[in-house]
């Protein structure tokens, strides 16, 4: 009976994306859910990337990223690149298209981890405010940079990207890393990101190298996020450079904080639900942006913590005891703390 | 041979002369006071030898090795590590992991083997487990390894600050006001817990502390301070009979006070 549980809990993740894969592969065979429908879904296992890797940066190491959208955009180029530029229409993108693909995607991530280094040396220095203006600065530099590459399209962005990434991909690619980073977080790195979120200086005064974790930290998150925007490209297969807007880094920022930084479970719910919401609000017309805003204001005002600040569901965490959490906006409540904590 | 050699110390702010010409020879397990008046300058030479500070002139040598310049991890990996005198625990992380987090720069899984959580990094993790429960038990906090830092009362978590300190496995542990704060029957407890820390894990200890009452028991040598300079040193006994400390720090009635 336990050896059961413990299989189950191993594995009942897995079983779980398996079956909700089959099921979304279901409606979609029955046509219950159209193509519209599950562009939309695809976009959400992306933006649930996206929100994971800022989660990193933002929940864990307590530092302040609001250019995550840069990330994507060298990611979403760097892949485009070599899937569109380099191998389109040659023989062996023919034969092993998926090959290409993982390639594409690697590159992607590979470009934005590099830049994520890059951007991780002012981490060091700076702090909170300042940091977000270095980062904010930095998504809109590699915006302008990209406009100005005729190569790739310039300003008017790059088309016929060949549309590889399926819902089965994006499945995929959600689930590794939800389980890479789970397995981070509950790790001698985990607990060093986690160490200098609450106290960097007592972090530097128990041995730990805050520079080697911060830039280690930042440069994780990017390679995530150009993996993230790798697959956004193939989904949509048109990439252009204001895509990847200051508004886009803010759409991220929103879904984690209205989710739950720090909490990875938070990050899931936070992008699924916010990217699929405002589609469902389409009925509205115009006024369901308004409803969407006023929707987010009052999570944030009766849930400050976020949807699911200080939870995790079993399967994104490794033990009890080891529940993580920091409200960033307003104060938790702090009464049933001590009982919770007890009794394991 | 002393453990640690400190010789010239000296720290300049603009025109302050924080401390001046601070020597110390500190021996294998022995238990140094450091006490002064507010503002001596206790804190900062605590701040230079953890590395926060790099000292105006002067050396710090820890067994042979040349301590200055070096960044505070790397003061804490080579073997000093501290306490602080506002409590600075990671307050969102429980009990346990706050521990765990001071053994970060012991552990020997690569990022690799962390992010695919293999068999041997599993086991290494669970040998941390046990290690750090075992810490836990001998100061007394294995009940509240689960709950949160922040929840903790104010004397657990100077403890805690401790079992932190302890677990990076320290040559030299600093303690900066260990007792601030606390009520007599706390400070006995803690007095009992840094004679057992000393004898347990063979560390030697340099403490600033206020409270009199406290240091004089446990200390061998006291030192101290008065704006930079060191007025006077030596045993317990003779250091609470010097003219000079008396005047500067103790008062005139410490002198009919039995230590």
């Amino acid at each position: 009976m336990k050896k059961c549980l413990l299989l189950l809990k191993k594995f009942g993740p897995l079983l779980g994306s398996i079956l909700f894969y089959a099921l979304i592969m279901f409606l979609r065979r029955e046509k219950i859910l159209n193509g519209y429908y599950m562009q939309v879904l695809m976009f959400a296992g992306v933006n649930v990337m996206m929100t994971v890797s800022l989660n990193l940066v933002n929940g864990f190491t307590g530092q302040f990223c609001i250019g995550h959208a840069g990330f994507m955009s060298l990611g979403a180029y760097g892949s485009a690149v070599i899937t569109t530029l380099l191998f389109k229409g040659t023989e062996f993108a023919a034969a092993a298209p998926i090959a290409v693909f993982l390639l594409g995607l690697l590159c992607g991530g590979i470009a934005a981890a590099l830049v994520g280094v890059l951007i991780g040396v002012p981490s060091l220095k700076l702090k909170g405010d300042y940091l977000a203006i270095v980062t904010l600065a930095f998504g809109e530099i590699v915006r302008a940079l990209l406009r100005l590459i005729q190569p790739i399209g310039g300003a008017r962005g790059m088309i016929g990207i060949p549309n590889y990434a399926n819902f089965g991909w994006i499945m995929f690619f959600v689930v590794l890393t939800l389980w890479l980073v789970r397995n981070l977080i509950y790790s001698p790195f985990g607990r060093a990101f986690i160490a200098i979120r609450d106290n960097e200086i007592a972090a530097d005064a128990m041995g730990i190298n805050t520079t080697r974790y911060k830039i280690l930290s930042f440069c994780i998150a990017a390679f995530i996020a150009g993996v993230a925007g790798g697959l956004y490209a193939h989904v949509l297969s048109f990439i252009q450079p204001d895509s990847f807007s200051f508004t886009k880094s803010s759409d991220f920022l929103v879904y984690l904080y209205a989710g739950g930084s720090g909490s990875l479970t938070g990050s899931v719910i936070g992008a699924v639900l916010l990217t699929i919401l405002p589609e469902m609000l389409r009925f509205l017309a115009d006024w369901r942006l308004v409803l969407y805003a006023l929707i987010l204001v009052c999570v944030m005002l009766y849930r400050s913590e976020g949807l699911c600040g200080g939870k995790e569901v079993p399967f994104l965490r490794i033990k009890r005891e080891s529940l993580y959490q920091e409200p960033l906006f307003g104060r938790r409540r702090a009464s049933s703390e001590h009982e919770e904590g007890g009794q394991a | 041979m002393s453990i640690l050699e400190v010789s010239n110390l000296s720290i300049r702010f603009g025109g302050l002369l924080a401390v001046d010409d601070f020597n110390l020879s500190l021996e294998r397990n022995e238990l140094v006071a450091v006490i002064g008046p507010n503002g001596a300058g206790k804190t900062t030479i605590f701040n230079m030898l953890t590395g926060i500070y790099r000292p105006t002139t002067g050396t710090i040598t820890l067994e042979g090795e040349n301590m200055v310049g070096l960044k505070p991890y790397q003061f804490a990996q080579r073997g000093i590590t501290r306490t602080f005198q506002n409590i600075r625990l990671f307050s969102n992380a429980s009990v346990a992991d706050n521990v765990k987090m001071a053994a970060t720069m012991h552990t020997t899984d690569n990022l690799a083997q962390c992010l695919l959580r293999t068999p041997k990094m599993v086991r290494n993790e669970r040998a941390l487990d046990e290690k750090v429960m075992r810490l836990l038990e001998r100061l007394n906090m294995a009940d509240k390894a689960n709950l949160l830092a922040k929840n903790l009362p104010y004397g657990d978590q100077r403890r805690l600050e401790i079992a932190r300190a302890l677990m990076t496995d320290p040559k030299i542990l600093l303690l900066d006001e260990p007792v601030a704060g606390m009520i007599t029957t706390e400070l006995e407890e803690m007095a009992q817990l840094v004679k057992q820390i000393r004898e347990d894990f063979d560390v030697s200890i340099i403490m600033i502390e206020h409270h009199m009452n406290f240091v004089m028991p446990i200390a061998d040598r006291i030192k101290v301070l008065d704006f930079g300079k060191t007025i006077a040193e030596g045993t317990p006994e003779v250091v609470q009979k010097d003219p000079k400390v008396i005047e500067a720090y103790l008062g005139g009635a410490y002198q009919n006070v039995d230590a």
